[in-house]
């Protein structure tokens, strides 16, 4: 899994106020993009998502999106509006207009370097059409550059043998843009730790009464003062995330000075990077934070970055921002600031420019999680060799009737008729050991015999079949052979030869799918990364988490891993396990392409 | 290549079908008269552990699991359709019969899968055939079939006496070569067992040796097994459940000729 989760809305609050006051659009895109919650692809697998360098800050820039626990928000048609140019967006080191509303799937740049991802792609012969859209509106998944965004991710928070890790949690304190979220991002970007997540300390504003509010809107409010702060609500969402727990966080609108409605869902992560101007005032939150970051700039240069920024980019007046400025951003500053500053471990002089500092702090991080047991990226991959298989993984018993089928299907040799009818045979056996894992209840019928008989009957009648396009498809006749009039939902996910990430194309379910009891089918799988975007989506749709099973001919355990890790109550059915996948993605020794095989489309010679 | 007394092929079957809906008859009696009583309430089926203690290891019962479970009562249920009941008799039949062709003999085999390893599988040997035993035998034969897309097929008819309840093969026809090849013998439905034991003598009078003989079953009796077993100790049986009633209507409920 490599992804990194932002949260925050981080809108600058000691700023935006006097936006509104003249009228200017951009509070308007800070509170639309700050009330929704952008989770990213959690569905992504080891070999996840990579994004090249260039396209990363477009993504951090990603705001906007749909659902909240389950809610879809109207605002999910939105696709294109997700990424705001940051070409005229950079002020010193800080994008901090462009600051991700979270939390959204960052892939770092070390991400493309990982052994997984160097090894090309297998080729597709598929063709893909660039143009991607939205499957419907109404469902919970953007689109949008090559990218596709969840609205609910499940972080793995747990390490590779399901324990619960505790995450280690930075603070960031410094002036107003003094280049904390810089220095955030960087650290983040050299971390190459699967889950971060950014929680803003602006996230926490209290809701003003009528009289601030009138305050804020000539200037007079100030928001740098340790009192504008919800502390004590702080303290509870802090904890939480530490304890991996979901939380929900709250979304303040800079417009009413309230917070919004909706709020934003964020899970623990394995690293949390907590960030604001006063991150070290209150005692209760230093004890939360593992490593405490002090950034330090000169207050010249921050004072020319806010002239910058409010009179460039939000058209505010010089006399207002100084005036500002000079009664209460630098009073506060010395007042309360400053001071904290005494409780760093580490102070970085000149913000996100300071490599050196950078590196050092990423080096601590990193001795510091693997005391913990957590895995980096390029542990990932082998780190489960050797584990038990996970318990919600169910074989079939290799019989050797099973065996033979596979001896038949995976010969090179064999001719695709043969390919075709030994693979429907073991299909067939997959489902019906399927179905033997839903919930039965005891029932007595009477038989023609006069004697009353117990047996079982199935408690719910309601399943339906999800195949992913397209080896999948191959088992849906078994489905239907086995359950009379059965729904068969369908989703199909490719991997995009660019990015290598899986990406959601297709999608068609049966309506309330979340009553139903799913049966999801792909004939192989590889790393999991495809099953596991739809799992997400089924989760996505309501359905919940025990009531799917996915069912594979073939399965490699790595893949086996990573789902049963990121939804351990998913059932995994299998007819056989294989140890390896090759540097194409193959399992081996494998079945080779199951749906080219299977559909006789092969390449010419692609293996 | 045939035998049985008045085995004139083609039309023989169809004819003697009529007779055969009657073998059941004298079966019922034998199990059934004590447990007419609807008093009698629920009879429980016997436990796979406690089969392999009685029965030896040749007695195998399919695993079961809810879902096998739940065939066996939607066959049992008096009140299921016809659609159903065939619908759901030919998914257990299917299960049967992918686990019958479990116990046939296999050889070490290695592939080269596509991505150039080597996968380490079997093969089985050629040279099975199945025999069912007619009628209800034949609802079998497409579960083989689909698994055995080819395989040969071979008949028994073997019809009840209705005065003196003895079980005389009628017709039977096989492959020629039936001694050297491996037997799926068909049959749903075992009261007594005393069909099953006219069945593999014919059977073995063609020259097929008893541990070469696989019976497939769905239902048998207590009685059944154990009378199959202490006649041919090597035959091999296959069944999914073992229970003191056994569901008589199978034959007729399935054809619909009930």
């Amino acid at each position: 899994m490599s992804s990194i989760t932002f949260l925050c809305s981080k809108s600058n609050g000691s700023n935006n106020h006097s936006d509104v006051q003249k009228g200017k659009p951009t509070s308007a895109f800070t509170s639309a993009s700050a009330s929704v919650a952008v989770v990213a692809a959690a569905a992504s697998g080891l070999l996840t998502i990579a994004i090249p360098p260039q396209q990363q800050s477009k993504v951090k820039a990603a705001a906007a999106v749909a659902k909240t626990n389950g809610h879809i928000d109207d605002r999910s048609d939105v696709t294109e509006p997700l990424y705001v140019d940051l070409g005229n967006g950079n002020v010193g080191g800080g994008d901090l207009n462009c600051c991700p509303a979270s939390p959204t799937t960052v892939p770092t740049k070390t991400a493309l370097e990982s052994p997984m991802r160097r090894a090309g792609r297998r080729q597709r012969t598929t063709s893909i059409g660039n143009q991607t859209t939205t499957a419907n509106p109404s469902e919970c998944i953007i689109r949008a550059n090559n990218r596709t965004i969840y609205t609910a991710g499940r972080p793995p928070w747990y390490n590779c043998a399901g324990q619960q890790v505790e995450p280690f949690v930075i603070g960031i304190c410094g002036g107003s843009a003094s280049g904390k979220t810089t220095v955030a991002e960087k650290i983040i970007e050299s971390l190459d730790v699967p889950w971060v997540t950014l929680l803003s300390m602006d996230c926490f504003y209290k809701i003003l009464n009528e009289k601030q509010h009138e305050q804020a809107l000539i200037n007079e409010y100030n928001f740098d003062h340790p009192d504008a702060f919800d502390i004590e609500l702080l303290i509870d969402v802090l904890t939480k995330l530490k304890e991996g727990r979901k939380v929900e966080v709250p979304v303040y609108n800079f417009v009413t000075h309230g917070r919004e409605t909706q709020t934003k869902t964020m899970y623990g992560a394995n690293v949390i990077i907590f960030e604001g101007i006063l991150t070290f005032h209150s005692p209760e939150v230093l004890k939360l934070l593992d490593m405490k970051i002090f950034v330090d700039t000169d207050p010249d240069i921050r004072l020319a970055r806010r002239l910058k920024r409010d009179i460039s980019q939000r058209g505010r007046e010089l006399r207002g921002v100084l005036k500002q400025y000079l009664n209460m951003v630098k009073p506060s500053y010395a007042n309360y600031i400053a001071p904290t500053m005494a409780h760093a471990d580490i102070i970085v002089p000149r913000g996100g420019e300071n490599k050196v500092a950078i590196h050092l702090i990423v080096q601590h991080v990193h001795t510091q999680l693997q005391l913990r047991g957590f895995k980096l990226r390029e542990t990932l991959a082998n780190s489960y060799k050797d584990q038990p298989m996970p318990h919600s993984l169910h074989l079939l018993d290799p019989t050797p009737q099973i065996k033979g089928l596979h001896t038949f299907i995976r010969c090179r040799n064999t001719s695709r008729d043969e390919f075709i009818f030994y693979s429907k045979r073991l299909i067939r056996l997959v489902i019906e050991y399927a179905l033997s894992l839903f919930p039965f209840k005891l029932t007595t019928v009477e038989t023609p015999q006069g004697v009353l008989y117990e047996g079982k009957r199935m408690s719910s009648r309601k399943i339906c079949g999800v195949s992913i396009l397209r080896a999948g498809e191959t088992m849906e006749q078994a489905v239907c052979d086995v359950c009379k009039d059965i729904r068969i939902g369908k989703i199909l996910i490719q991997t995009n030869l660019k990015t290598g990430e899986p990406e959601l194309y297709y999608l068609r379910l049966p309506k309330d799918i979340k009553d139903y009891k799913v049966i999801l089918m792909d004939a192989t799988v590889a790393t999991g990364a495809a099953a596991m975007m739809a799992i997400r989506v089924l989760l996505d749709h309501d359905v919940p988490e025990d009531n799917i099973i996915l069912a594979s001919l073939l399965m490699a355990e790595i893949g086996v891993h990573s789902i049963a890790y990121a939804f351990p109550k998913v059932k995994i059915v299998t007819s056989a396990l294989d140890p390896e996948i090759n540097s194409k993605f193959y399992v081996i020794p494998g079945i080779g392409n199951f749906g080219d095989r299977y559909f006789g489309t092969e390449p010419s010679d692609d293996y | 290549m045939c035998t049985g007394s008045p085995s004139s092929n083609g039309s023989q079957p169809e004819e003697t079908n009529a007779t055969t809906e009657q073998q059941p008859q004298p079966e019922q009696e034998a199990t059934e008269q004590p447990l007419r009583t609807p008093t009698h309430a629920i009879v429980g089926a016997a436990k796979a552990e406690e089969i392999l203690a009685e029965y030896g290891s040749n007695l195998k019962l399919l695993e079961c699991n809810s879902q096998v479970s739940e065939l066996l009562t939607i066959i049992r249920d008096k009140n299921t359709t016809r659609s159903d009941f065939k619908f759901y008799a030919d998914r257990l039949i299917r299960l049967v019969i992918e686990e019958s062709l479990n116990q046939l003999p296999y050889t070490d085999c290695d592939v080269e899968t596509p991505t150039g390893a080597i996968y380490e599988g079997l093969k089985y040997r050629s040279g099975n055939c199945g025999v069912s035993i007619i009628r209800s035998g034949e609802a079998m034969e497409q579960g083989l079939r689909d698994c055995c897309r080819s395989i040969r097929i071979g008949k028994i008819l073997v019809e009840s006496d209705a005065n003196t309840h003895e079980a005389r093969v009628v017709y039977a026809r096989f492959p020629d070569d039936i001694g050297s090849r491996q037997v799926l013998l068909m049959y749903p439905i075992m009261s007594t067992g005393n069909t099953v034991l006219q069945a593999v003598n014919v059977l073995r009078e063609h020259g097929v040796p008893e541990k070469c003989i696989i019976l497939s079953n769905l239902f048998c009796t207590p009685v059944a097994a154990r009378t199959v077993v202490n006649a041919f100790p090597q035959l091999k049986i296959l069944t999914s459940e073992l229970h003191p009633v056994a569901p008589n209507h199978f034959g007729q409920k399935y054809f619909g000729t009930d």
